[in-house]
Order: structure tokens, then C-alpha cells, then sequence
């Protein structure tokens, strides 16, 4: 049974503070490169240096309450630099580093949608980007808006004893319902939403998800998550380091082209846990060959657990099919249904159980009704993300809101003891999805089964590759602007890819052309334009002008649209596949 | 110097005319329209069986640009002569 050795500790810090006291020895964020050297960091260390960053942010004048960005690639300083910046009551908000196919325009319009909204006060970076971010850096009268490279910083062996005390003044100052980390969606041109979480949410999560996966001190994390998203940022950091168990943190660029490494650490370093994202299954069960298995024993992972897109029942099978023989236990197959505004888990499967699945009849469910059926012809299998951890509910709701019954198909509803308090300097859209009583209105569409909870799928029009979220309209955007596409007159959306067990990025697209060759290179164009905004798009429709069909708002509608390739039925349709 | 069948296999996989794509030693992946971190297992799947070799993880993972691929394939094609 889950139960944390410290329940005093009522801030992030103290709790971090209560395990290198006790356990100063035992690492906590083991630092690893399939290519370099890896760096073990133990609970003492990691403190330690945390405090000569906070002593360095504090000499900058970083204050209580400010944002301080992190765009820095997977470095051993990245932890000890996190640590310092919540040690002065800051907040650290993590950012992704630009992928160098992103125009250097569209990661500038970014970082100012950011800035506008959650107000980066401070930008800790690495030096190939000042040429980048530099320009956008204004200094205005007494407020400190700064550009800094902390992987050159050089520290003393010491730090002052005055010092010392001064920070743990500015420590006891922090309450634990003060903000102590700034979390942002996805998207590319400000449509980020800021989600600010407080001591008490996080350390709330961390004992209510720890007893739903019956986290132990023998735990150990693997994972290769990027540390912008919530499920590497909460599940696979926060959670460790605030139960005192080692997270082992991989380079998410080298496991995308090496997956195997990820069963190499878990092997090596006996993890018990990891998340996924969907297509992390898909991608190893296909791409990962035997003889790279050779020594590899997955006997010490008790849970594997799937989230943050669709979780599809044929790549648990693939997985597990592919890595029963190297010791994965069917059992270890669990789900999560997660968000950033509620800390992250909302439901959770059981543990030392594989994730239900239920057959649904798929006209029914098609219909937004369930009917559970054992004629295999018919049906769709849906795995269920689990039960409400504790201090979560869960509703399903019609389009008044109104709560509905177990046989039928509606929006997600969720209340949290760990809720955001809203999204930063954001009323408007705050408004529009949490209600006076606290419900949070997801946007995602499923159904209570058994008391377990099914995700289908989304009233919202966002697409979500690899995990990642992304908002058709920056797609758009970006492809109304190329030659010879017909101004306004485009649509993305999803597309199910079975294969990668996620979604791609579709786009129709109106045009005049119709030769072939030109065809060819405008597909081209599209592809390189969506490379602009870090947008890979898969799929490229081109249609003739007066094709696509406009809903109310006088806008293409993107679900009309999809429907009508999805049915293949148009000889007007030209693709790229 | 890129192959012109190297060439061809990355077209193919990314459904791009080779006429219009222009890679040389020092391209690297992401300046390949729709040659992204999903669609690169697949590509690397391609080449293995039109040269029937095999690639280790951390051997592409040593591969910065198409350049290091092309050597990479040409020290597998020699080592199976």
C-alpha cells in the first residue's frame, strides 16, 4: 500500500529537501545518453546544486512568482537548474526546444503568444538560440526581462552562509497554495493556454495517483517523455522526486530513432514504470528487431501505462505479443486518462491487471450510444482508461451539460482535488470550460462502462500526433499561404493512421491547377510549409475551386470535408498518396 | 556523394518526385520535406530491404546527415560482398 514516509512537507522543496536528508545517497535522476555518458544525480547532489542555481537566480534578481522560461535540450544541468528556480518560489515553465525545421519567425510568434499570456519574466536557453530569441528580450524600466545561458555558468564549491539563510527565508514565505510551475498546451502561434499549478495540486496528484499505481520506494521510472508535456513533466519527474524513488530520464530524440533504448535502460537499471503515448507501442513492436533484444529482461516493469492520445487495443496486443518473450507481463498493461489542467491523472487502471477491453457494437457507438456485443464482425474494441484516482470525479454530460446515462456517448466532465486554479491571464476561455462547481468540460467524448471510463474520442477539432496536440487552424494558416492554393479554402484534420497507432495530418486544399507535375510540386510546397510550423503532414487532398463545403460560419467545415475523402467517392480528389 | 538509388528509396517512402528533391552529403532529415521522427522508421525500413542490410539503433542514431547514411549503407553493402 502506498504510503509517503513524509505528509509534513506542504511546498515542492521541503519534500525534495525531506529525501536528501534521508536519503541523500539514493538517486534521483539518473541522466542518460545512448550516445554521451549518462550522469547519476542523488537526492544529496541534486539538492546541492539546486541551491547554487537558486543562489545564481536570486544574484539575477529572479523574485517570488516569476516565469522563468527553459528551452534547453536534454542536459544533466536541466534538473539541478529546475530545482533552484522552484527553491526561490519561481516558476519554471518548461518549453520545447525548436526543432530546427520550425521558421525562426513562427518560434519567435510563439515565445510572444507565451509572453503575452503567462509572462515569461526570465529566458534560460542555450547560446545558439540568442540570435533567435534576442530581439524579442525588452527591458522596460524596473521590469527584468532576461536572456541567459546556464550551461556556462561556472559555481564555487561554497555558497555563503548569509546566503543560505536568505533562501530559506524567501522558502518559508511560499504557501502551498501559491503557484509553483507553469505548464503550456501545445500549438504553434499563441494558441497556447497557460495552466499554472500550485504546491498543494502537485503534492496532492503525487499521493492520490501514487496509491492508484501503489507506488512504492522499490519503484523506479523510465522514460524517454519530453518534459514540456504533462505526462513527462508530472508522471515521470515530479512524481519520482516527490516519492523519493530514481526517474531515469532518456533524450526523446534519441529514443525516437533508437526505441530500443528505452528497453535497454529498463533492463539495465530494473525500472518498474513507464508512460506512453500510444504510438510508443506501435513504433516498438514494428521497429524493434530481435537481435537488438539479445540480454534484454522486461521482468521488472509492473506497469507500462498508456496515455495522452487514443488508447488502441491492437497495439497493447502487438506489444505485448512482440515483448511477452523477453519477460513483459501481460498484467503490466495499463491506461490512464490524463490532462495538464487537472495535474494529470484523472482515471487510472488497476494495478496488477491488464487494461479492460470491451467489445461495443460499432454502428451503435457510431450512433453515440454503447451496446455491448460478442459478434466479432460488428463490434470495435475499446479499452478503458480505468477508475477516478481519488479526489477525482468523473461525468459524462450532453451539449447542455447535463449528465447523461451508462449506455450512452458525451463530453468527459472531471472535478479534481489537483484542478488548475485557471488558465493564466486567460478569463475568457477559463469560462467556457470550468463551471461554477468546479467541473472541468474536457472537450473529449466517452462513456462510463462498469465504472470504468472509455475515451472515443473529441468534440474538439484538435489533432493529436505522437501525443502531441495540434490545432488544425495553425496548420491552415500556414498552407492558405502557399502559390496557387485558393486563399481560405483549406482544411486539416486527423486521419487514423492503423498502422503508427496514431493520427497524421490530413489536408484538402483547394486549387486551379490540374496537371500532374504541378500537382506534385504544390503537394511538395504544402508538405514543406507544414515543415515551417513543425507540422508534418502526411496526407495532401487537392481539389478543384467550389469543392469544399462551408458549415454555418461560413468557414470549409473540416468534419463535412473529412467525411467526404473518407468516403472516397469524388474522382475530383488528387492525393499524394 | 548521394546514390541515385538511396535517392530513390527516400522519394518512394515519402511519396516525393525525385526530380524535385535535391540531396547531397550534407542534407540532414529534417530539411527533407516529410521526413519526420514517425516517418523515420520507416524510411530506415525501406532502405534495409532494397539493400538488404540491417542497421543497428545506435548506428543511425551516429548519423547526423544523408551523407553518414549513404556511408553507413556502403559499409553494409561492402561487408555482405
Amino acid at each position: 500500500m502506498f504510503s509517503l514516509i513524509d505528509n509534513e512537507s506542504k511546498i515542492l522543496w521541503s519534500r525534495w529537501e525531506y529525501f536528501a536528508r534521508t536519503q541523500p545517497n539514493k538517486d534521483a535522476v539518473v541522466h542518460w545518453s545512448a550516445t554521451g555518458r549518462n550522469y547519476r544525480w542523488s537526492y544529496g547532489q541534486l539538492l546541492k546544486s539546486a541551491i547554487k542555481y537558486s543562489e545564481r537566480l536570486k544574484q539575477l534578481g529572479v523574485k517570488k512568482g516569476d516565469v522563468c522560461a527553459l528551452i534547453i535540450r536534454h542536459n544533466p544541468q536541466f534538473y539541478p537548474l529546475y530545482l533552484g528556480i522552484v527553491g526561490i518560489g519561481a516558476l519554471p515553465a518548461v518549453l520545447a526546444y525548436p526543432n530546427p525545421r520550425l521558421h525562426h519567425e513562427k518560434f519567435q510568434q510563439g515565445l510572444i503568444g507565451m509572453s503575452e499570456r503567462s509572462g515569461l519574466n526570465w529566458i534560460f536557453t542555450e547560446r545558439e538560440l540568442e540570435r533567435i530569441i534576442k530581439p524579442l528580450i525588452v527591458y522596460r524600466g524596473k521590469v527584468n526581462s532576461g536572456l541567459f545561458f546556464p550551461l556556462e555558468w561556472e559555481f564555487k564549491e561554497n555558497i555563503r552562509e548569509e546566503t543560505v539563510t536568505e533562501l530559506e527565508d524567501i522558502r518559508n514565505s511560499i504557501s502551498e497554495n501559491e503557484p509553483t510551475l507553469l505548464q503550456h498546451s501545445s500549438g504553434t502561434t499563441g494558441l497556447q493556454k497557460p495552466i499554472v499549478l500550485s504546491h498543494r495540486a502537485i503534492l496532492d496528484h503525487v499521493n492520490n495517483y501514487g496509491k492508484a499505481i501503489q507506488l512504492s520506494e522499490n519503484d523506479i521510472v523510465a522514460s524517454w517523455l519530453p518534459l514540456y508535456h504533462d505526462m513527462g513533466l508530472i508522471a515521470a519527474f515530479h512524481l519520482p522526486l516527490a516519492s523519493g524513488i530514481t526517474t531515469i530520464q532518456i533524450d526523446p530524440f534519441e529514443w525516437v530513432l533508437a526505441p530500443s533504448i528505452l528497453l535497454d535502460v529498463i533492463s539495465r537499471e530494473k525500472a518498474t514504470l513507464t508512460w506512453l503515448p500510444n504510438f510508443a507501442y506501435n513504433l516498438m513492436a514494428d521497429k524493434i528487431k530481435e537481435e537488438e533484444l539479445q540480454n534484454i529482461s522486461l521482468e521488472s516493469l509492473r506497469m507500462v501505462v498508456n496515455s495522452s492520445e487514443k488508447v488502441r487495443a491492437e497495439s497493447h496486443e502487438r506489444f505485448y505479443e512482440k515483448f511477452s518473450n523477453y519477460g513483459l507481463q501481460e498484467n503490466s498493461l495499463a491506461t490512464m486518462y490524463a490532462m495538464a489542467e487537472t495535474t494529470l491523472a484523472v482515471t487510472q487502471s488497476e494495478d496488477g491487471k491488464r487494461a479492460t477491453e470491451i467489445m461495443v457494437d460499432r454502428n451503435e457507438l457510431a450512433q453515440g450510444f454503447v451496446e455491448i456485443t460478442e459478434n466479432e464482425k460488428k463490434s470495435t474494441v475499446c479499452v478503458s482508461s480505468g477508475k477516478p484516482i481519488e479526489d477525482c470525479q468523473i461525468k459524462i454530460v450532453n451539449d447542455r451539460r447535463e449528465e447523461i446515462t451508462e449506455d450512452r456517448i458525451g463530453e468527459i466532465a472531471v472535478k479534481s482535488v489537483s484542478m488548475f486554479q485557471g488558465y493564466r491571464n486567460y478569463p475568457e476561455k477559463t469560462a467556457e470550460v470550468l463551471d461554477d462547481e468546479g467541473w472541468f468540460y474536457t472537450g473529449d467524448l466517452g462513456f462510463i462502462y462498469d465504472n470504468e471510463l472509455y475515451v472515443i474520442g473529441r468534440i474538439k477539432d484538435i489533432i493529436i500526433v505522437a501525443g502531441n496536440n495540434i490545432y488544425p487552424e495553425d496548420v491552415e494558416d500556414a498552407v492558405s499561404k502557399v502559390e496557387n492554393i485558393i486563399p481560405g479554402r483549406v482544411v486539416a484534420f486527423g486521419e487514423e493512421d492503423e498502422v503508427l497507432g496514431t493520427e497524421q495530418v490530413s489536408i484538402v486544399a483547394e486549387t486551379k491547377l490540374d496537371n500532374e507535375i504541378e500537382l506534385r510540386k504544390l503537394s511538395m510546397d504544402i508538405v514543406k510549409v507544414g515543415m515551417s510550423v513543425d507540422v508534418n503532414i502526411q496526407k495532401v487532398y487537392l481539389v478543384p475551386p467550389r469543392w469544399l463545403i462551408k458549415s454555418s460560419s461560413g468557414k470549409p467545415s473540416r468534419k463535412t470535408n473529412k467525411q467526404r475523402i473518407m468516403d472516397n467517392i469524388d474522382r475530383n480528389v488528387w492525393s499524394n498518396r | 556523394m548521394i546514390s541515385e538509388r538511396l535517392k530513390k528509396v527516400i522519394c518512394d517512402e515519402l511519396n516525393l518526385s525525385v526530380d524535385l528533391v535535391e540531396l547531397d552529403d550534407n542534407t540532414e532529415a529534417n530539411e527533407v520535406p516529410g521526413w519526420d521522427s514517425l516517418n523515420h522508421a520507416n524510411i530506415i525500413v525501406a532502405i534495409e530491404k532494397n539493400y538488404g542490410v540491417r542497421f543497428k539503433g545506435l548506428e543511425i542514431l551516429k548519423c547526423k546527415n544523408i551523407g553518414d547514411l549513404q556511408k553507413l549503407v556502403d559499409s553494409k553493402t561492402t561487408e555482405t560482398l
